[in-house]
């Protein structure tokens, strides 16, 4: 296991296109964690109907519990950068040969999927991390009087986000291990993102089936929190059946991975 | 002697097409194996299933009669084809990740840096390196570690005469350590000067495996010319203990029968008042024996 990590650090360490992206993500978290209360300040004055419905003071979105809830599902968005560098490691080791040369030289095939699930994990646990010491400190902040059940509170959004990251991590693991082509495999993915699966989800009427195409059921880990704020019901957990859902697909995922490499000849 | 690798009816099919075809050799330990073939005769394939990175449509192989194990690839240097390392990485980088893979993280890299010549531009980021340095990598990777085994497919590609030079001299010392290495290549004259056995593929098929020099070792042929051929070729079509002669080239390709000795030529041609300015020796070159198996199975 260290000998994998150490490998794929080496791998790391020294390529700029990873710290781009990594600093890019963090950035762009931070600016999310930060400039809420902006985007509502500028909503009602700007907002017609947002002004009479809400009292902006009074909207608690950095406030511990709350807080949890609304960071994490806005950083949710964010993983699409985290996935870019995924695709871009594994395409790169496919059009450099490095995979094959890798395996030549005494690594196997399952070792090498398992260096790589390293990165993913190591992607999302530290903007998991990252996600979590940021929330504490605004929430922290923000709230007037903060209590440590309140602090506890939601915070099981934080493992929510850690396995949303990984699981759609994985997923761009598998398309790049498909389509091999860098700039292709984006492509596709953003495209399968944006536009192939809301379009079938918008053709199915059955809720209960729509909530299993796979980058909606990964979505569905964490549900829209904003609507509580304008009085609607909204669902402030994370369920069960949604979880084995997406454990589910990433097992799915695993499996096409490791079956894709078993069977490719490393040309 | 013992195998370093046996294959068993080893075959690769794309389609109808037979890359590799039912191949059963074996490699013993200590030797330099030249795989011989032209150009798609399957010598890379079989190379890539012997490294796992080719998946066999039929038959096995074993390494160290130890079939297919990782560990046992962590024990082969190898090379196929292009080098291929991390662009972006600088050569230590590179062979820091070979040595992790490989697992001997206290692999001594700057030794075989120095072997190679890389030792001044070890920090610098692989895709600086020329052609010929990039070849160079991929041999200081093949030699970190210390391998019981090196496959090398056409290691001289696109290297200039030094280069090529350079490098039959390190598969030389190499093979002088007692390390058994595997070499494919379409280049006869490189298989002949290093490798003690050797084995031809046409089309996939095993055409002959056996030793370089086993064929008829005690028959010269030797290759010679004065400054006056033409009476070079007069004094030579009396000379009684040759079983053959051709001129090729401005020079005559004389096959000495088998009790005839060179000194016995040269003396020969020397008394009928000529003086030879260019005399080699040779073996009966694999060339000619490689055109006679490959057009024999046609």
């Amino acid at each position: 296991m260290s000998r994998l990590f150490k490998i794929e650090w080496i791998k790391i360490r020294s390529n700029a296109t990873f710290w781009v992206l990594a600093a890019l993500h963090i950035g762009i978290v931070l600016l999310v964690v930060l400039s809420g209360k902006l985007f509502i300040r500028s909503l009602s004055i700007n907002g017609e109907t947002f002004k009479n419905l809400v009292d902006q003071a009074r909207i608690p979105i950095y406030e511990f519990p709350d807080i949890w809830h609304n960071i994490t599902y806005v950083a949710g968005f964010l993983k699409f950068i985290l996935a870019i560098y995924v695709i871009i490691s594994i395409t790169n080791e496919i059009s450099f040969d490095t995979l094959r040369q890798n395996v030549m030289n005494g690594m196997s095939r399952n070792e090498f999927i398992a260096s790589k699930l390293i990165l993913v994990f190591l992607l999302a646990a530290g903007s998991a991390l990252f996600l979590f010491i940021s929330g504490f400190v605004v929430g922290y902040l923000s709230t007037p009087d903060p209590t440590i059940p309140d602090m506890i509170m939601y915070s099981g959004f934080i493992p929510a986000y850690l396995l949303q990251v990984t699981a759609y991590l994985i997923f761009a693991l598998l398309i790049g291990l498909l389509i091999k082509r860098t700039g292709l495999a984006m492509g596709i993915m953003f495209l399968y993102t944006l536009i192939i699966e809301p379009v079938i989800a918008l053709r199915i009427h059955d809720d209960r089936i729509k909530d299993l195409l796979p980058l909606r059921s990964i979505g569905n880990l964490i549900h829209m929190p904003f609507g509580k704020y304008m009085l609607r019901e909204v669902q402030d957990h994370v369920t069960f059946k949604e979880t084995v859902i997406v454990l589910v697909y990433i097992a799915v995922f695993l499996y096409l991975i490791l079956l894709l490499l078993r069977k490719r000849d490393l040309k | 002697m013992n195998n370093v690798v046996t294959t068993q009816n080893l075959s690769k099919h794309y389609g109808r097409i037979h890359a590799v075809d039912d191949l059963s050799i074996s490699i013993p330990e200590r030797s330099v194996f030249g795989l011989l073939g032209p150009n798609g005769s399957g010598k890379t394939t079989t190379l890539g299933m012997l490294l796992d990175v080719v998946n066999p449509t039929a038959g096995t192989y074993s390494w160290f009669g130890n079939y297919s194990k990782k560990e046992n690839r962590q024990k082969i240097g190898s090379i196929l084809e292009t080098p291929a390392f991390y662009p972006y990485l600088s050569a230590v980088s590179n062979l820091k990740i070979i040595a992790e893979i490989k697992s001997i993280p206290d692999a001594n890299l700057d030794e075989v840096l120095k072997l190679t010549g890389l030792f001044d531009r070890r920090h610098s980021a692989y895709r600086t390196f020329s052609l010929g340095m990039k070849q160079r990598l991929a041999l200081a990777s093949a030699l970190l570690c210390d391998p019981r085994v090196m496959i090398l497919d056409e290691p001289t590609n696109g290297l200039d005469p030094r280069g090529i030079a350079e490098i039959r001299e390190l598969i030389k010392n190499i093979a002088g350590q007692g390390k058994t290495i595997i070499l494919a290549s379409h280049l006869l004259d490189e298989v002949q000067k290093v490798c003690t056995h050797f084995a031809v593929l046409d089309r996939g098929k095993l055409l002959h495996t056996g030793l370089v020099n086993e064929s008829s070792p005690e028959e010269y042929i030797v290759e010679l010319s004065a400054e006056d051929n033409n009476r070079l070729g007069e004094i030579l079509d009396s000379f009684p203990g040759k079983v053959k002669m051709e001129l090729y080239q401005n020079r005559f390709i004389i096959t000495l029968s088998d009790k005839t000795t060179i000194g016995e030529l040269s003396k020969f041609v020397y008394e009928h008042g000529l003086i030879l300015t260019h005399l080699v020796s040779r073996q009966r070159s694999l060339e000619s024996q490689f055109l006679e198996l490959v057009n024999k199975s046609k």
